[in-house]
């Protein structure tokens, strides 16, 4: 995965200060120009940036491993922010949504661990003297910068064009900024409040609450579920997003909008982001997508007849081991033709 | 005969005073919310997971710094080697505190006076090992410290200790990958903010002979939450003490000395009101300054001592203010404190009872800053019963004082119906004392009321806590002040206007034409010049009826 190779690049210390060209921005691929100028602005935070998308990859697989589309072409892709999905279609939706949620998740969890020393103490106004504003009234918290930073980061790539008003590519535009920031609000949407009382003799005459980052598979989960009640929308001639289907409601910022209808992923076709079904598992027993008739889209399947030597009955314990007994079976491997 | 200011300022002069003080109120509800930041904030620091390569090496762990700084160790990555059976031993949670930002590695200011460390868990849900709702956990805290100048290795101790607490999880959606919904674990309370830099090493050790965190899930990530007084906050409210503890100690002097121009002793309500001032004087010294140059780690239990006199001294403050407009009894029975041994009582013990509680908890703080009563099962009932007294001794001096106040008023409603019958300049007179009088009930009840209403509004906005940006007005600070400043206005007000007056009374020339029943009526009463409160004589006159 080019990813996972790029991110061993950007974990490396070294930094680059001068604000010029650097070599750690031009070893990223796929970088606009406005990303670009904001790398070499935020050098150190780009080793979250690839974790979060990194992590929303992952993410993606797992929550597509059982569908024709499995997200597998978008971790093939190699640049950061798969544009080469020229379909604006469901997927892509959600693939935009949990990109920009994993680089908000990444950035705020970085800002945290201190390990991103440039974090901002991001609140608007604030005056020159850093050190004696913190004395003064605290500093933000870490997960509005994370937004605030992905906000920048992510939607440059569609605010840097200047797009004919009405034409399909504004809408395209619209349609992921719409999509980013619905992946954004649900880090927001899914961190927890918690408050601590600490008045006098520890009563609650006085409180002071944080906000807890959720796991991310939770936020991927709420995104799939907006995935499912996406809403399908087309540019009016004015150059704004309305209702393909007016009986719908309306969606609001933290719901999913697409353009067009998917396509059926039977077949290979890297501009749709499809790889095609052949070669994937099914299950023979299973209804659902990832049953062998509609996974192999009716071309039938091959069945193998395996011995598999894995692990079962486990039992974890802290710290980091894990007690297995290895449990041998038959299993039948169904994969389409 | 002589009365108190209350009495005879004329309408005029006390409108002026009232909107005064109402104005120097609105300053404070002012200053609190647009000037004073929030009063704490608090900051989540994900805890780098270092390995303790020896066995328990007292050396510190950090990671940030020149050199000598441990690198992350992922506690997602579980090994199927028995040999990692020690690992748990070996790795150290390290939080290293104020985290940096904008480029510029941060420190804390004594400004910022106290600090309280909470724990947090990322339990991963796990079908082969579920966590039980409540596990007792031990934790090997130690905490060390740094200032500014010294080597970026050179962390010395300030505290440590091994602590048992409590870890209820829950989880609603059980699938793999979710976290539990762990409860939070108060760690540690810093009652001075002395040094610079903290450094805070976690272990979690495992026993299987002791079976000590054996329970434990899959954790994967400990939070430190760092809750921190805001230096601005701290700056607004010592200013707003060093400016009320002059004023204060200004009227009380004044109070005073016309209290010893009298011919008469003090009366009780005279001393109650110096004994109020004191109290107030001693909550408003600015001991903070001291805390810039010393470190004075009783910061926390002093502030609350001097909240719980203050508070003990207004409670009793009212019971007898109360009492002394009823006089049901004779006259040598009032005017001292024993009178009212039954109901002070109830004030005496609440306050006790929670100054003991407050000496369980951050007293022994002092010594060790990760103790906490609410640990053990005898502490928790200690806890609670000491708490529980003091909500009963609340409720009983309620009952007390609104019985009293049922009483006072019960007695000039009395005395109104009497009132038609009496002279114009005397039923004029007692009218305004009435209206005076429930003035200043109505100003205390106001008080009391916009305390609580504030409180809870405070409670409901924090409630839905929200990240705003474009509300501008601190609402915690904003009723800290207001409610700080309140009580000072309150209490300035209360020596200002009971101080005994120097004005006699007119002579009234159509006493004579008064009613027979009336002159009697005044015959009884003590013909020696009185030189209580005439509203406390016409109270006891309203009794005598």
């Amino acid at each position: 995965m080019g990813l996972a190779s790029e991110q061993e690049v950007w974990r490396s210390p070294q930094q680059v200060h001068a604000v010029g060209s650097s070599p750690l921005c031009a070893r990223l691929p796929g970088l606009s120009p406005g990303q670009d100028k904001q790398c070499q602005l935020y050098q150190d935070h780009m080793a979250p940036v690839g974790r979060g998308a990194h992590a929303a990859i992952s993410e993606c697989q797992h929550q597509f491993k059982e569908r024709r589309w499995n997200c597998s072409a978008a971790a093939l892709d190699q640049t950061l922010f798969s544009s080469v999905m020229k379909v604006a279609s469901r997927e892509v939706a959600y693939l935009h949504a949990v990109t920009a949620a994993g680089v908000a998740h990444a950035v705020s969890r970085s800002c945290r661990d201190g390990h991103l020393s440039s974090c901002g103490c991001a609140r608007s106004g604030r005056p020159r003297d850093l050190h004696r504003d913190w004395i003064w009234g605290g500093c933000g918290d870490n997960l509005e910068y994370g937004y605030k930073f992905t906000q920048g980061f992510v939607d440059v790539r569609e605010r840097e064009r200047k797009l004919r008003r009405g034409s399909r590519e504004q809408a395209r535009a619209l349609m992921n900024l719409h999509n980013n920031e619905a992946g954004r609000r649900a880090v927001i949407k899914k961190s927890s409040v918690t408050c601590k009382c600490h008045g006098v003799s520890g009563s609650c005459s006085l409180i002071t609450c944080w906000q807890q980052l959720a796991s991310f598979r939770e936020i991927g989960d709420h995104i799939k579920e907006k995935y499912d009640s996406a809403t399908e929308v087309r540019a009016s001639r004015r150059g704004r997003l309305q209702l393909r289907d007016p009986r719908f409601t309306l969606p609001t910022a933290s719901d999913l909008v697409y353009l067009d209808e998917s396509p059926n992923y039977c077949v290979r076709d890297l501009t749709v982001g499809s790889l095609g079904t052949q070669g994937r598992h099914c299950n023979r027993t299973s209804h659902g997508m990832d049953g062998c008739n509609l996974m192999c889209c009716g071309r039938g399947y091959n069945t193998q007849k395996m011995t598999v030597r894995e692990r079962c009955d486990c039992k974890f314990h802290w710290c980091c081991y894990v007690e297995c007994k290895m449990c041998t079976q038959t299993v039948e491997v169904h994969t389409c033709k | 005969m002589q009365g108190t200011i209350v009495e005879n300022l004329s309408g005029r002069k006390l409108s002026v005073l009232v909107a005064l003080l109402l104005l120097a109120q609105v300053v404070c509800f002012l200053i609190g919310g647009l000037i004073a930041p929030t009063p704490s904030s608090a900051y989540n620091v994900l805890g780098t997971n270092c390995v303790d390569r020896g066995n328990n090496t007292p050396k510190w762990f950090y990671n940030r710094g020149k050199k000598g700084m441990c690198t992350n160790y992922d506690l997602t990555s579980y090994m199927d080697e028995e040999s990692k059976l020690e690992m748990a031993n070996r790795i150290v949670f390290v939080f290293q505190i104020p985290l940096p930002r904008e480029n510029v590695s941060l420190d804390y200011s004594r400004w910022q006076q106290n600090l309280i460390g909470v724990l947090q868990f990322d339990v991963a849900y796990h079908s082969e090992n579920e966590m039980d709702p409540r596990t007792i956990i031990t934790i090997d805290a130690k905490l060390g410290y740094r200032n500014k100048g010294d080597p970026d290795d050179e962390w010395k101790p300030y505290a440590s200790a091994v602590e048992e607490r409590s870890l209820d999880c829950v989880i609603d959606n059980k699938k793999i990958g979710y976290y539990y919904n762990c409860s939070i674990v108060p760690l540690f309370e810093l009652g001075s903010l002395h040094h610079d830099f903290y450094l805070l090493n976690i272990r979690l050790p495992v026993d299987h002979f002791k079976h000590i965190n054996e329970k434990l899930g899959q954790l994967e990530n400990m939070w430190l939450i760092t809750i921190n007084q805001n230096g601005g906050f701290t700056k607004v409210w010592v200013s707003l003490k060093t400016i009320f503890f002059p004023f204060i100690v200004g009227i009380m002097i004044w109070f005073w000395k016309r209290v010893h121009q009298l011919a008469r002793p003090p009366a009780l309500l005279e001393y109650m009101l110096i004994f109020l001032g004191g109290a107030l004087t001693l909550l408003n010294a600015p001991l903070e300054y001291l805390t810039l140059y010393f470190d004075m780690p009783f910061m926390l239990l002093l502030g609350d001592i001097k909240q719980g006199v203050f508070y003990s001294a207004l409670l009793s403050f009212w019971l007898v203010f109360a009492g002394e407009h009823m006089m049901v009894q004779e006259d040598n029975r009032h005017n001292h404190l024993r009178v009212y041994w039954k109901h002070l009582s109830a004030v005496g013990v609440g306050c006790l009872s929670l100054f003991i509680f407050d000496m369980c908890e951050r007293g022994i703080q002092l010594r060790n800053p990760f103790y906490s009563i609410w640990v053990t099962d005898i502490g928790t009932n200690l806890a609670l019963t000491f708490i529980i007294l003091a909500g009963i001794s609340a409720g009983v001096y309620f009952l007390f004082l609104s019985y009293m106040i049922w009483k006072v008023f019960q007695n000039i409603s009395a005395k109104r119906s009497v009132l038609p019958g009496m002279s114009s300049v005397r039923r004029l007179h007692y009218e305004g004392v009435i209206y005076r009088f429930k003035f200043l009930m109505l100003a205390t009840l106001l008080c009391a009321a916009m305390t609580v209403v504030g409180f809870i509004l405070g409670q409901v906005a924090e409630g839905r806590w929200k990240w705003d940006e474009s509300l501008e007005i601190e609402y915690t600070s904003a009723f800290f002040t207001g409610v700080y400043g309140m009580w000072n206005i309150y209490i300035f007000a209360l020596l200002c206007l009971y101080a005994p007056s120097h004005k006699k009374w007119p002579v009234e020339s159509e006493s004579h034409s008064n009613s027979v029943s009336e002159e009697i009526e005044f015959s009884r009463l003590p013909t020696e010049p009185s030189e209580i409160s005439s509203l406390a004589s016409f109270a006891r006159k309203a009794a005598l009826d």
